[in-house]
């Protein structure tokens, strides 16, 4: 049987270059990258009902995913202190470009691209420095270096575009770190993580930074709504007596709204929430805790809804009725109301986050 | 040890953890390192009244006592030393940005007031407390020849101090309160099952394997092109080695206990931190200046592999035998 996607793989062969769209590889709704049974790595596309759409190897442990607007290009990033990304065709399955960190640079493990797929965007360490950077790659010209911005904090971890514009928001983890040590953690005592907001030029437009005792709390991971409103996810690095919150919300030029649940359910995030994502209709706000083995639900009003459980549960992202995560056992979940009902299970660990395809 | 005693004399028996592994960590092996830290901080504290000049071997014996008091505990980052960041104000280290010598600097130049009033020096610059404060006190070149002679003194005694009371505040809380947490796990808000308490214990022996082999020893080795002798911990004491040294023998000492009744495991991993600290004990740099000699350097990144083996059993073996086993996510810290 002559499948369009062999169809097409024909077609590529010969020289004649159709333009491809994610529906060519079959509309996956999210990315992730996972490690299989026998241990080498992938990058997966997810159909949305659980279901894995391709498969392309990975040299090594990924992170997340960057989905290109249109084309059917993915960002595969190594984990950190990786200094390489690769570009894959989600529908060949081919290698079409390889992105290097500059000299004395590595990347996070997030990136992301400009409304019109021109420019990609990756998190940066400029290790030498203890500076957060943000590269700035032309995709038209195979990825090439064109410049970079500050990110105006140390450890630039998930950045994000904010939806139906081009204003970047970044969540400078605030810990540094050199690959001399690992990761190795080297200034728990004077961290200052901050979310910052980047005009489509570059320049600040916003900047968050928490009360004083929360300098320790690490803000990580975002996700973004529709109206601009963002949510950040938060790995708390001080005393583990303490249990301050792990999820907040933010409008650039306001104060912060954090949001925590009910002890001992807040307690039992450990202190550390992987991943955030609103529901697709962006009533909800949820986190995971893989620690805690965790997903936890709030109405974005602030009320608490629910706490579920499923073990080493981290990626997360909008889902038919709320939200689809994913765990390191394979597993993939859909919450339905507020229950966790396991879409499917797959031979794989699937790897931190859960990257949505644009529709 | 009479206060613990008291505290736990005051809980109902069946309270008590029935894990003798949290038991043998708790009373074998944090409860008498913290007590000498603390004993060790008040000597110092005594030793610096007693002569606060920077050369004097008795305050030099002292700082190095209780020094090493510090370094057998500094993998036991949780609770106690945690709480009001009281193990950064013992230890603010790495300094990547050379804080503890600008703040050292600012406080005798201006003859701040603080630093002859220990309790206010409780308020200053973090980097400018602990034992990484006092060694540039004691041994910089020039920190030790700065500014005014007397003022230096009453600094000294006051770092020194303040030590003290924050080891004592360590040690008290492990003895009055931390303790009993972890030995009635399961039945108290903080440790909610006798696992969790398990996996902090172990969390503490990774961390400390890390910290010694990426941090220790990774931040002097630097890279091969771009080696770091400068950059080795405590090399103004000489002492950069002999914490690589005595941390090691730390964490073997709570493997062991955490190996429990598995013999298999128990004898490989005390042959492992033995062949490792026998390594370091023949290595003959104290100060890894040798990290630029590649002869030196190449023996160092040897002893930096040991630890990576060893790291590799703690996780692949001793987890799963104390039933802790990592998972993909959770254990990924990202």
């Amino acid at each position: 049987m002559v499948t369009r996607r062999g169809l097409l793989a024909g077609l590529l062969a010969t020289g004649i270059l159709p333009r491809l769209s994610w529906a060519d590889a079959g509309n996956p709704a999210f990315l992730s990258a996972a490690r299989r049974a026998d241990g080498a790595h992938i990058l997966a596309g997810i159909s949305p009902t659980g279901d894995i759409l391709f498969r392309l190897p990975l040299p090594g442990r990924g992170h997340a995913g960057a989905a290109h607007p249109t084309l059917p290009q993915a960002l595969a990033f190594a984990r950190r202190p990786g200094t390489f990304a690769l570009v894959l065709n989600c529908v060949t399955g081919e290698q079409t470009a390889r992105l290097d960190a500059p000299e004395g640079r590595h990347f996070y493990g997030h990136g992301a691209f400009s409304s019109d797929g021109s420019r990609l965007y990756t998190t940066e360490n400029d290790y030498d420095a203890a500076r957060g950077v943000i590269g700035i790659w032309d995709v038209a010209a195979g990825y090439r270096r064109i410049g970079e911005w500050d990110s105006h904090g140390i450890g630039p971890h998930e950045l994000l575009r904010l939806p139906g514009s081009d204003t970047l928001v970044i969540a400078n983890g605030g810990i540094e770190t050199h690959p001399d040590s690992g990761r190795a953690k080297l200034n728990i005592p004077t961290m200052q993580p901050s979310l910052v907001y980047l005009s489509p030029e570059g320049a600040l437009i916003d900047q968050l930074t928490l009360p004083p005792e929360l300098h320790q709390n690490s803000i990580r991971h975002i996700a973004a709504r529709a109206d601009g409103t963002v949510a950040f996810a938060m790995q708390w690095q001080g005393s583990n007596t303490a249990h301050p919150p792990l999820l907040g919300l933010h409008r650039t030029g306001q104060p912060p709204q954090l949001l925590t649940a009910q002890d001992p359910d807040h307690r039992s995030l450990q202190g550390y929430a992987g991943s955030t994502a609103f529901s697709t209709d962006g009533t909800r706000v949820a986190i995971t805790s893989p620690r805690g083995g965790l997903i936890q639900q709030f109405d974005t009003d602030g009320t608490f809804l629910s706490s579920l459980t499923a073990p080493d549960i981290c990626g997360l992202g909008p889902g038919p009725d709320g939200f689809t995560a994913t765990s390191g056992t394979g597993a993939l979940y859909a919450t339905q109301a507020l229950t966790l009902m396991q879409q499917a299970t797959h031979p794989l660990a699937w790897d931190n986050h859960l990257t949505p395809i644009p529709a | 040890m009479r206060a613990l005693i008291f505290a736990l004399a005051l809980l109902p028996l069946p309270a008590l953890a029935q894990s003798p592994v949290v038991t043998q960590a708790v009373e074998a092996h944090i409860l008498p390192r913290m007590e000498t830290l603390a004993a060790t901080g008040t000597a110092l504290a005594n030793a610096a009244q007693a002569d606060c000049h920077p050369t004097a071997p008795d305050l030099r014996a002292a700082f190095h006592a209780a020094t090493d008091a510090w370094i057998a505990v500094s993998h036991l980052r949780f609770g106690p030393t945690e709480d009001q960041n009281r193990g950064f104000a013992l230890a603010f280290w790495p300094d990547t940005r050379g804080l503890t010598p600008r703040n050292l600097t600012a406080l005798i130049d201006a003859q701040d007031p603080a630093g002859r009033d220990p309790a206010a020096y409780a308020e200053v610059s973090i980097a400018a407390r602990g034992f990484y404060a006092l060694e540039f006190l004691l041994y910089d070149p020039e920190i030790t020849a700065t500014g005014n002679a007397a003022y230096r003194c009453a600094l000294v005694q006051t770092v020194s101090g303040d030590i003290a009371a924050t080891t004592a505040a360590i040690a008290d809380d492990w003895q009055t309160r931390y303790a009993a947490l972890l030995l009635t796990a399961g039945q108290n808000d903080l440790y909610r099952s006798e696992d969790e308490a398990l996996r902090t214990l172990f969390s503490a022996l990774s961390t400390g394997l890390e910290f010694t082999a990426d941090t220790r020893l990774g931040r002097p080795l630097g890279s091969f092109d771009r080696p770091r002798p400068t950059r080795a911990e405590m090399r103004r004491a000489g002492r950069s080695l002999r914490n690589v040294a005595l941390s090691l023998g730390s964490l073997q000492d709570l493997a062991l206990i955490l190996a429990d009744d598995n013999t298999v495991l128990h004898d490989q991993l005390n042959a492992a931190f033995a062949a490792t600290i026998a390594r370091a004990n023949t290595l003959d740099d104290p100060t890894f200046a040798g990290t630029a000699d590649p002869q030196t350097r190449i023996r160092i990144e040897a002893l930096q592999q040991r630890i990576a083996d060893i790291r590799n059993l703690v996780a692949q073996d001793l987890g799963p035998s104390l039933g802790v086993a990592a998972g993909f996510n959770s254990m990924d810290g990202d």
